[in-house]
Formats: C-alpha cells, sequence, structure tokens
C-alpha cells in the first residue's frame, strides 16, 4: 500500500464524515473543499492531470463558492437552523441503509479487478492535448449538447432566482 | 502503488457517505453537499478505470459530469433560494406542500 493514496484517501473520507455530521453549513461546505483537494491529489496519481486541474478549479472553485454564496444568503444569524432531529428512527434508518450499501457496493466491485486487465499505459496518457483530442473529434456531438445544457441551466437559474415567490 | 480496489472501496466508502448524509440531515444545504459528494466519488471511480483500463473514454465522462454537476448546483440553489423565500427557512422537513 502506497502512502501517497493512504494519506489522501484517509484525508477524503475523514473530510467527507466531517461534512455529514457537523452542525452548520459553513463548516460541511469546507469540510467539502477538502474532499476535493484530495480527490485532485488522487486524479494526478491516477495519470489525470486535467481532472485534476478542474476538480480545483470547478469544482473547488466555482460549484463551492456558489454554495458558500447561497449559504451566505440564506443563513440569518438568529435563525436557529438544524434543530436537534426529534424522530431518532430517521437517522437510525439512514445510517443502516448508508452502511448497508457500503457494504453491497465493496462486496459486488470487489472482484472486478479480475474481469478488467490491468493494461499498461500507452505513451501520453491523461495529457490535456489527447482529451483534447477525443472531445472535438469523437465526442464533438456530446460536447455542443453539454454547452447547450450549460445555458438551459444559466437561463433557469436567472428565471427561477428572479421570480418573485 | 495502490491498486484499483483500493480505489473502488474508497470510491464506494465516499458514496455511502453521501447516501448517510442525504438521509440523515434536514438543511437543505447539506443535502446538496451529499449530493456532490456522491457526484465526485463516481468521478473517482470512472477516472480510476480509466487508468485501469487504458482508455482515455473514462476522463472524458468525467468532465462531461462535471458540466451536469455546474447546470445541476446553478438550477437546484436557484430552487432553493426560492424555497427560502416561500418558507423562510432551509429545513427539508418544512417543505410539505404536497403533503396533505
Amino acid at each position: 500500500m502506497d502512502y501517497y493514496f493512504l494519506l489522501f484517501a484517509i484525508m477524503a473520507v475523514g473530510a467527507g464524515i466531517f461534512t455529514i455530521t457537523v452542525k452548520d453549513a459553513l463548516p460541511s461546505a469546507l469540510g467539502l473543499l477538502t474532499v476535493f483537494i484530495a480527490l485532485a491529489a488522487l486524479y494526478l496519481h491516477l495519470h489525470a492531470p486535467l481532472i485534476a486541474i478542474f476538480q480545483v478549479s470547478i469544482y473547488a472553485g466555482a460549484i463551492l463558492v456558489l454554495v458558500v454564496f447561497v449559504i451566505m444568503l440564506l443563513i440569518t444569524p438568529d435563525e436557529a437552523l438544524e434543530t436537534a432531529q426529534k424522530n431518532i428512527s430517521y437517522r437510525a434508518m439512514g445510517a443502516i441503509l448508508g452502511v448497508y450499501l457500503i457494504a453491497l457496493l465493496i462486496i459486488g466491485l470487489k472482484g472486478i479487478n479480475q474481469l478488467v486487465a490491468q493494461k499498461s499505459l500507452p505513451e501520453g496518457f491523461g495529457k490535456p492535448s489527447q482529451i483534447g483530442d477525443l472531445f472535438f473529434r469523437k465526442y464533438i456531438l456530446h460536447f455542443e449538447i453539454s454547452s447547450v445544457l450549460l445555458l438551459v441551466a444559466l437561463v433557469a437559474a436567472i428565471y427561477l432566482a428572479k421570480k418573485r415567490a | 502503488m495502490a491498486g484499483i480496489n483500493d480505489y473502488i472501496i474508497l470510491s464506494c466508502i465516499l458514496f455511502g457517505l453521501g447516501v448517510i448524509g442525504f438521509l440523515t440531515r434536514r438543511n437543505a444545504l447539506i443535502l446538496f453537499m451529499s449530493v456532490e459528494l456522491m457526484l465526485n466519488s463516481i468521478n473517482l471511480m470512472l477516472v480510476a478505470f480509466s487508468a485501469s483500463m487504458a482508455d482515455m473514454g473514462g476522463q472524458v465522462m468525467v468532465l462531461f459530469i462535471f458540466a451536469v454537476a455546474a447546470a445541476e448546483v446553478a438550477v437546484g440553489l436557484a430552487i432553493l433560494i426560492c424555497l427560502f423565500k416561500h418558507a423562510k427557512s432551509v429545513d427539508v422537513n418544512r417543505f410539505n406542500l404536497l403533503k396533505w
């Protein structure tokens, strides 16, 4: 087991637990930021430098800033948020279902590396130029569709946020 | 060198944490962040398989997931702001318009 993976895996899982257990939304967002950074480091380890850069700039940059902005807009200091969950059965049920799901996924996927052969990586694997080549040749239609999706989301977000409730 | 199994286990744990957070919390913003956690665990698995099978398609897929996640966050947070204007709270138990 190499220490690079272990370090960032423990960091990701610890920050993930922090994200879902902490009381307030803002520390939770900071925990999520830590998860994103740890995953970016793991992407570097997996020969995906472009994904690592985008992870930091899109997720840790844009998306998390948006979330923090909304937290700032919505949470007024005098509001009592997330009072103690009265019904304990929700928490117990959620935790049991989640742990069951983790176990099921791990058992189900444990032997998969016998199915997928570990191939040696070709020269220049994961370089941005190769990804760009795939993007603009093989996946050009998907690329255009995702740009339309982003445009629709932009219009919808502005419409919803400006509407008087 | 960490094998694909280690990445799969890490990804499963992160996905499960997202599910637990989504099922147990009531703050709508934290539910949102749990969904982001699940999306990220799937990205990790895609990149791990991409490296394991020496196929760049997985990495391109992750970039598309980034686009979808950005759209989802923009629309979702706008909906959240609307709900907040309506209910003056981000507690999901208060959003019970469809309940009778």
